[in-house]
């Protein structure tokens, strides 16, 4: 019974916002972006220990936006072979995350470097006041660059072993 | 839960800042902390059957790349060196009302089809017809001013006490210069905001 109930609310509510949709609601994401909401890329983790994965964390909480993106790097070949990625915030976001994962991976990591806010903003039709989370997403990629960088140049003891070793 | 691990790795990571060894770079330790409720409209995947959750997370740290000057690196803010949230306010507001006005009436000097000035819940939008859009709004976790430009993309521009202006400081440009001569150039008429 309350199933019933619970199933009959959901379906007025559905075909208020169908209505709403057809009625011409102008404020819409665009296709893209709802396309990597609903079939998302490349969600998930690597090992952020691994000597061959960079992790670029970004954002705040407070502003409502924190990406969590990492790539694997090929060690000879200086080339990203895998990416995946947790966003915390809005679709815009969980799509700009998501675009910049696929468009790392297969690149040396000197070409993804390049990869601008605009070219993500542009694939996503993003509107203006999206755009911020494009530049996010671009940042994402160049901290995940830096940290591998900053871990292939580091010595190759870890932190603790090296604490273990003074003490 | 995906959302889960995703708060763990921020709480690890907003902890481990204080450690020299954390790979991510941030060279300052964080000063305050206070936890707020925290309501969020969506997750990252799309096979959580709920979107709507709430969490405990946080605030007042950052871990944004955004003023890092030279390598675009998550750091981590001392806040004792940035404005205190009253002064933030009287500042922002001050400068997105000044601009407010001078908008309305540049918008009066210029005839471009679709003008419009609006300002709602702190956020001055200002539409050039065919041109594009600005928007303009306060951060306050960042104590900073973001626009959203047509010409220029995404800025972030924060308060800067020696030049009393607000300057994004990756380009080191100021926000009512980088205004003026984009609509000068946009708008084939020049505009004064200082």
């Amino acid at each position: 019974m309350l199933r019933h109930i619970a199933t009959t609310s959901l379906g007025v509510r559905l075909r208020c916002s169908a209505a709403a949709g057809g009625s011409g609601l102008h404020r819409m994401y665009h296709e893209r972006v709802v396309d990597h909401y609903d079939n998302p890329r490349n969600v998930g983790s690597f090992d952020k220990n691994d000597p061959n994965v960079g992790t670029g964390l970004v954002g705040a909480p407070a502003c409502g936006d924190v990406m969590k993106l990492q790539i694997r790097v090929d060690e000879e070949s200086g080339k990203i072979v895998d990416a995946c990625f947790k966003t915390f915030g809005c679709g815009s976001a969980i799509a700009s995350s998501s675009v910049a994962t696929e468009w790392v991976k297969g690149k040396p990591m000197e070409e993804v470097l390049t990869i601008k806010n605009t070219e993500i903003a542009k694939h996503l039709s993003l509107p203006p006041v999206k755009l911020h989370c494009s530049m996010l997403a671009e940042d994402a990629i160049k901290a995940a660059v830096k940290d591998y960088e900053a871990k292939r140049s580091k010595p190759s003891a870890t932190p603790l072993e090296a604490k273990a070793a003074d003490a | 839960m995906a959302i889960r691990s995703l708060k763990r790795t921020v709480f690890r990571a907003l902890s481990s800042l204080q450690s020299p060894s954390y790979s991510i770079g941030a060279t300052k330790s964080l000063s305050l902390f206070s936890i707020s409720k925290y309501s969020a409209e969506s997750s990252t995947s799309a096979s959580y059957s709920h979107p709507n959750f709430t969490c405990n997370i946080i605030s007042r740290c950052r871990l944004s790349s955004l003023t890092e000057e030279e390598s675009h690196v998550p750091a981590a803010v001392n806040y004792a060196s940035l404005l205190t949230e009253e002064e933030y306010h009287k500042l922002a507001n001050s400068t997105i009302h000044d601009l407010l006005e001078k908008l309305e009436e540049y918008g009066d000097s210029v005839d471009i089809d679709g003008f419009d000035v609006d300002y709602g819940n702190e956020v001055l939008t200002l539409k050039l017809g065919d041109l594009g859009t600005y928007v303009i709004n306060k951060q306050t976790p960042n104590r900073q001013i973001w626009m959203s430009s047509p010409v220029s993309g995404p800025s972030r521009f924060d308060w800067d006490q020696i030049a009393k202006a607000w300057i994004y400081k990756r380009t080191k440009q100021n926000l009512f210069k980088v205004l003026e001569t984009e609509l000068e150039k946009l708008c084939k008429n020049p505009i004064s905001l200082s």
